[in-house]
């Protein structure tokens, strides 16, 4: 069983990474305008009320956007030239995921770094264990000795 | 342990920029968003004034001026303002065109307030389906935008307007409080 366990681990790794492959390269049907316009909603802040998307909320301004996103869009703009359209107007404030790519890539930057910290700790323990398995049975002289120093140590 | 002087790379690591950030971010004024469109052509805009009118932003050009976002809900950030938005009209009426524009307001409601706190010599927007709202990226009255003679945006204040930052925006466009 035991040496069984790195190249299961391996496979496990493998089969994740195919499912991660064959979940990006599925082919993604084209949004509707509809679709599109509620997705564009959902990314843009509220700009007249708290923590809400424009998608989820209901005042004038909301409602505003939401019509002026669907007409930008009947006009034939891209997604991202709506996008763009609302934050030469409002900044990156009315995006409601940060477009810095340091707040995108530090989490990644910290899994890999913890995952060779990891590693590292799991092949040293490795090292230690086989250091102590080669390591030469203790004589009955040692035993003696240490049976000695406990008892001066109580005494 | 051969990795514990590892260890102290966490102060400069984690400690002093967790420290900065907290230390910077909490005494931010989470109302405070600099305005992209400093340094740029104000915004075009068309539409019907309290009065009835037809008012657009081409009737600006020529002169600096000062448009306010305001509504008649707006209290007391709007009252507060109102004063010094008259006392700028009386003695900047010439350098300068002003021009009010509601914010998710009723007609009714902003002539009970200006019936209320003084009337005003210039024009307000009714702005009825918040277009020019959101093309100045306005996000809650009052808000006002100081613009030059050539159409730029010079300067964007959230909040009540005060003397002292009315006298920066008229530094900046070149009129002597």
């Amino acid at each position: 069983m035991r040496r069984w366990a790195l190249p299961l681990a391996l496979a496990a790794l493998l089969a994740l990474a195919g499912l991660a492959a064959v979940q990006l390269l599925r082919p993604v049907e084209p949004l509707t305008a509809a679709e599109q316009a509620r997705e564009l909603a959902a990314e843009l802040r509220c700009p007249d009320c708290q923590s809400l998307s424009v998608a989820e909320s209901h005042t004038a301004a909301a409602n505003a956007i939401r019509s002026e996103i669907a007409e930008l869009l009947a006009a034939g703009q891209t997604p991202d030239q709506v996008r763009r359209h609302f934050v030469d107007r409002y900044g990156e404030w009315i995006l409601l995921s940060p477009t810095a790519p340091i707040a995108w890539w530090l989490p990644v930057a910290v899994l890999v770094v913890g995952g060779l910290a990891l590693t590292g700790w799991l092949l040293r323990g490795r090292r230690a264990a086989a250091v102590a398995a080669n390591a030469p049975p203790a004589d009955d002289s040692l035993r003696r000795r240490v049976r000695e120093e406990l008892e001066e140590l109580d005494a | 342990m051969r990795l514990a002087w590892l260890r102290w790379l966490l102060v400069p690591v984690v400690v002093v920029p967790l420290g900065w950030l907290l230390f910077t971010g909490l005494g931010r004024d989470p109302r405070l968003i600099p305005s992209p469109l400093v340094g740029k052509p104000m915004p075009a805009f068309a539409g019907t004034t309290l009065e009835g009118d037809q008012f657009s932003s081409a009737d600006l050009a020529g002169k600096p001026a000062v448009i306010n976002f305001w509504a008649s809900y707006c209290i007391p950030s709007c009252v507060e303002e109102h004063p010094v938005l008259l006392d700028l009209a009386a003695r900047h009426g010439n350098d300068l065109r002003m021009v009010g524009v509601l914010f998710n307001d009723t007609p009714d409601g902003a002539r009970g307030f200006l019936a209320r706190y003084g009337q005003v010599s210039w024009p307000n927007m009714l702005n009825a389906d918040g277009r020019i709202s959101i093309d100045y990226g306005v996000t809650g009255p009052p808000e006002t935008f100081f613009v030059d003679a050539q159409g730029v945006v010079v300067a964007h204040h959230v909040g009540p307007l005060t003397a002292s930052v009315v006298a920066d925006g008229l530094a900046l466009l070149g009129i002597t409080p």
